[in-house]
């Protein structure tokens, strides 16, 4: 993904609150100091549109979702931008968000996100936008989750 | 890279962080919340015990039954003291009316809108401010209210108190409650006697609701459990889902999925039937509310009226019920005043009619098929088997309340209610869904009824001072580009005269002098002098002289009420204000106080004596006022069965003690004693033994008035007449999911910004070809009264030849079409109705449509 955005750093969490154990540092750091993982999540030959891919990020704890879109997305990947992951936990009160005509639906109480434009809730009772979750595909066309923008429902630390 | 700033962590508030109860600052559902406050540099483990949830999040939480505590529910502010301190503001989760903390979209940012010196909320007003020329000056309070005082008194003096005018908040939650509604009223009506008064959405003193109030009905009159008592649920005009999102969804939907069985079985007859619940909607609109309600499997009937033809449509639902014999006799002879019913039923139904004349006539003007409204009239009132009477909830909002002949809506409405039967039972009642919370408690507003229209009296060149208090009527005043441009030239010729000095005259330079000389500007000028209190720099303020910094919702002790419970409890103050700002009754109160000085140096003892007891230091000192002003002569303690008959929002003998004693748990008014054991009880359900608030306990009817083709909205009657090409489309404007109100708040936060960049309109597909416009374009909107850029949303929620505005957006407001008419029954305006032209001008910003998502909000699917 793009080089400027490892190097930008970002300010603690917190104003000030350097005290606190989980608080972040830099940009490719978790709030608990330790690298984000980088997992393997995928090939681009394997996406078609539609067809979401589960797979588990930033660990085993955590479900997520891969997509291929049929428009260009706000930081998608890929060479036509289309490619993104998100958090599967949506953000009003936990229940996994289902991938349905282009656009993430929860159950409970029908938020709705779209993954075109950064997971924002452009209905419902959530507030804060799905967790976008960073991608990189390398020269063999493999998709690999790199960082998590924003925190998982139920946590209070992405990294914990 | 996000969009905004996101977290990947939140604080844990630490066991010994500050703990305060509050309930949510916005909408009328008022969900309970619990606010956490502690010092920088400290934070709380993950295990329970380590922090002040009480929570265990060493593991993710498990989804519905979990703890949320979101990114936007955490914050940092500062306090007077100079410190940094964390605050968690998160849904209560011994809330009666947020089971297991549920929330909202906008409640759940309650964190994001505290003030802080380094966040966008920045932008708080701290200090009064006057203005020299074209600049605001930071002034001292002495300075501010001496100001305002010498002004008001002058002109009270000369020309009387006509020539005062104001514009004020009269609600609860945020910015509101009782200590405000009553603070203000105090200087305003028993101080000032002030008449041209109007309300912080309306253009005069009116209530949104007398057409039910005359009935006998107040408009919060059920609870939240009938809505999952209810046999069948109508919301007419509300767009529930979106605007009491927490009463939709936690209420309304278990009883649509058949949940709340267990519930029915405890409080049904023997041998009642137990089902799902249906649900009636009716909305010009497929609404996000029509759709969810469809996606839970529940039964809909969606019924879409042709603007401004509710009430007669009202009155066919009623006809059909009476045709069908589906109303309660005994209820009737013995409950309801049968002299008027014989005017509701020559004027309303009309009996004379034959029935079938009647509906096809009904059909013709509202566009909804006969067979949809005998539906609707038996899915609320159609006995069940057995003879069991229906339960239905009739609920109505500001598709009723800002309709056309609003006063003939609301009385029908509520006549449906009566004839039906359905109010005061469980499952049953006849009232408001609500808009925002409630929190009234003032002495009598001296004007008559219905009361004068003061946009309009401003309008024409009357009255001289302007005071606006917690609104902005920039965004919310009817026929607004009229309204702003008079306003706003009235404001300028004052502010011309005061800056017409020769060169080295210079300003004046003590309050008393410039006082004189604005008050001779205002003697020999048109010039209006604007003064506005309020928490942020809102458009209002454009044109204003002075500006006065108010405290809002966590910074001040707040009562208020939720709307669909009558639930009464406190909302701690949690934090400092931004500056030097105040709670708007300190505000008033120094006001008044400041005129009680200057008539008793005057001599005039009998007029200072009316600011007399407004020196309140704290808000428990003015809900003593309050008790002592206005409950001193009520009677309250009465058995339950009389509880209807006290004003409904009281709560005599309630303090900041009790409250803080029940917590979450509340009390609902009218609360009264109880004749036996004395003690302090509240009312869960107004008119259970159908003795209503009239003269002989009787629900008391109104015959309508005719039909007229909205001939008394002479703007639109006008355009219609006309040729249509001009003026193609009805222009129709509600409110959305995520902003609140005129967005005072959420325009500061990027997590709303974002979503709704700009002012947009809903345009049906079919009108989308027509017009060459697509997603995001930017259109100009425009009738004779004026115009306003929207970006396009293409839906099929409007019907063709329908479009659909957001109310309120920082970027313009749809009330800049709105036409002058009001009810002259109420001086209530038909906010939701008008005749519009739609012009492409451009395509739309490319940072829009990058960013922002055009997919259609009421497609769950
Ligand atoms: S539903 Fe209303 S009261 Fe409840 S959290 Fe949302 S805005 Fe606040
Ligand atoms: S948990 Fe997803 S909308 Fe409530």
């Amino acid at each position: 993904m793009k080089v400027s955005r490892r190097t930008f750093i970002r300010t603690s969490a917190v104003a000030g609150a350097v005290a606190t154990p989980m608080l972040a540092t830099a940009d490719m750091v978790m709030t608990d100091g330790k690298p984000w993982p980088s997992v393997k999540v995928g090939n681009v030959n394997q996406l078609s549109a539609g067809m979401p891919v589960s797979f588990q990020y930033p660990d085993a704890t955590s479900p997520a979702w891969l997509l291929k879109l049929a428009e260009p997305a706000y930081q998608g990947a890929g060479s036509s931008g289309d490619i993104v992951a998100f958090s599967g936990i949506c953000t009003h009160m936990g229940c996994p968000v289902a991938f349905k005509d282009g656009r993430f639906v929860c159950p409970c109480h029908l938020s709705m996100f779209d993954p075109a434009r950064n997971g924002v809730p452009y209905q419902g009772l959530a507030s804060d936008y799905l967790p976008q979750i960073e991608l990189r595909i390398d020269s063999a066309g493999d998709i690999h989750a790199e960082r998590m923008s924003g925190l998982i429902w139920g946590r209070t630390s992405d990294a914990a | 890279m996000a969009l905004y700033r996101r977290e990947e962590s939140v604080p844990l508030p630490p066991s010994n962080a500050e703990a305060y109860n509050t309930v949510c600052q916005y909408c009328t559902v008022g969900c309970g919340y619990k606010v956490y406050v502690w010092p920088d540099g400290l934070a709380g483990g993950l295990k329970a015990g380590d922090n002040a949830f009480g929570v265990d999040f060493s593991s993710p939480q498990p989804p519905i039954v979990g703890f949320s505590y979101t990114e936007s529910m955490h914050s940092t502010i500062r306090k007077r003291d100079g410190g940094t301190y964390h605050v968690a503001i998160v849904p209560a989760h011994d809330s009666p009316i947020n089971p297991m903390g549920n929330h909202s979209s906008r409640g759940a940012v309650n964190a994001k809108t505290t003030w802080s010196d380094s966040r966008p909320t920045q932008a708080r007003l701290h200090y009064p401010l006057l203005r020299v020329g074209t600049e605001f000056n930071a002034i001292p309070w002495d300075a501010a209210i001496e100001l305002q005082a010498r002004v008001i008194k002058g002109v009270a003096d000369k020309y009387g108190a006509d020539e005062l005018c104001s514009k004020i908040y009269d609600h609860g939650g945020g910015g509101g409650g009782m200590e405000n509604t009553y603070g203000t009223g105090r200087l305003l009506f028993t101080g000032l006697q002030m008449k041209h008064v109007g309300i912080h959405n309306r253009p005069g003193y009116s209530s949104e609701t007398w057409g039910t109030r005359d009935r006998g009905v107040h408009e919060l009159n059920y609870c939240y459990d009938d809505a999952r008592l209810a046999d069948t649920i109508m919301l007419w005009g509300s767009n529930a889902y979106e605007t009491a999102t927490v009463f939709f969804v936690a209420h309304m939907m278990p009883n649509l999925q058949g949940a709340t069985k267990d519930e029915k079985k405890a409080h049904y007859a023997n041998g009642e039937a137990i089902a799902p619940a249906r649900m009636v909607i009716v909305d010009p609109r497929i609404s996000a509310t029509v759709n969810v309600a469809r996606e839970t499997g529940a039964k809909v009937l969606h019924l879409r009226p042709n603007l401004g033809t509710d009430y007669m449509l009202m009155n066919a639902v009623a006809r059909a019920v009476w045709e069908k014999k589906y109303y309660n006799k005994d209820f009737l002879n013995q409950h309801t005043d049968m002299t008027s019913f014989e005017d509701y039923k020559k004027k309303s139904l009309e009996l004379h009619m034959p029935y079938k004349d009647f509906m096809a006539r009904a059909q013709k003007i509202s566009g909804v098929p006969v067979a949809q409204i005998e539906q609707a009239a038996a899915w609320i009132a159609q006995p069940k088997p057995g003879g069991h009477w229906r339960r239905s909830l009739i609920l109505y909002e500001k598709g009723v309340i800002w309709n056309y002949r609003q006063y003939d809506a609301v009385a029908a409405i509520a006549q449906i209610g009566a004839l039906t039967f359905n109010i005061g039972r469980p499952g049953t009642g006849t009232g408001r869904v609500g808009g925002h919370q409630e929190g009234y408690a003032r002495p009598d507003y001296p004007g008559p009824k219905p009361p004068p229209d003061v946009d309009k009296y401003v309008q024409d060149g009357r009255g001289k001072t302007f005071w606006l208090t917690g609104c902005n009527p920039y965004l919310a005043a009817q026929n607004n580009a009229y309204f702003r441009k008079r306003v706003g030239e009235r404001a300028q010729a004052l502010t011309d005269y005061l800056s017409a000095q020769k060169q080295g005259d210079g300003e004046p330079v003590s309050m008393e002098h410039l006082a004189a000389r604005i008050l001779e500007g205002l003697d020999k000028t048109n010039g209006l002098f604007v003064t506005v209190q309020n928490i942020y720099m809102v458009e209002s303020t454009r044109d204003a002289h002075l500006i006065l910094p108010a405290a809002q919702w966590g910074e001040a002790e707040n009562i208020s009420l939720n709307c669909g419970d009558r639930l009464m409890r406190l909302d701690d103050r949690f934090m400092d204000p931004p500056g030097d700002a105040k709670p708007d009754w300190e505000i008033h109160g120094l006001v008044g106080q400041k005129l009680e000085a200057l008539y008793k140096a005057d001599g005039k003892a009998d007029i200072a004596k009316r600011f007399a007891g407004m020196d309140w230091k704290h808000g428990a000192d003015v809900v003593r006022s309050i008790q002592d002003d206005l409950y001193a002569g009520m009677n309250t303690k009465v058995p339950a069965s009389r509880a209807s008959t006290l004003d409904p929002e009281s709560f005599k003998g309630v303090d900041y003690g009790y409250l803080r004693k029940v917590g979450q748990k509340g009390i609902q008014t009218p609360v009264r004693i109880d004749p036996n054991t004395g003690e302090l009880v509240g009312t869960k359900r107004l008119y259970s033994t159908f003795y209503f608030m009239t003269k002989d306990g009787k629900f008391s009817w109104y015959g309508t008035r005719p039909w007229d083709d909205h001939a008394s909205a002479t703007v639109v009657a006008g355009y219609l007449k006309s040729d249509r090409t001009k003026y193609p489309f009805w222009f129709t404007m509600g409110r959305s999911q995520p902003l609140w109100q005129s967005s005072y708040h959420m325009r500061h936060l990027p997590e709303k910004t974002e979503t709704t960049p700009l002012p947009f309109v809903q345009i049906n597909p079919a009108d989308v070809k027509k017009l060459g416009v697509s997603d995001g374009d930017i259109v100009m909107i425009h009738n004779d009264q004026g115009n306003e850029t929207f970006a396009v949303y293409e839906t099929d929620a409007v019907p063709a030849g329908t479009v659909f505005a957001l109310m309120y957006h920082w970027l313009g407001t749809s009330n800049s079409l709105t036409s002058p008419y009001t009810d002259p029954m109420s001086t209530n305006p038909w906010y939701k109705g008008t005749r519009v032209g739609i012009r492409k001008l451009s395509g739309g910003f490319e940072s829009v449509l990058a960013t922002t998502s055009f997919r259609p909000t009421n497609n769950f699917a």
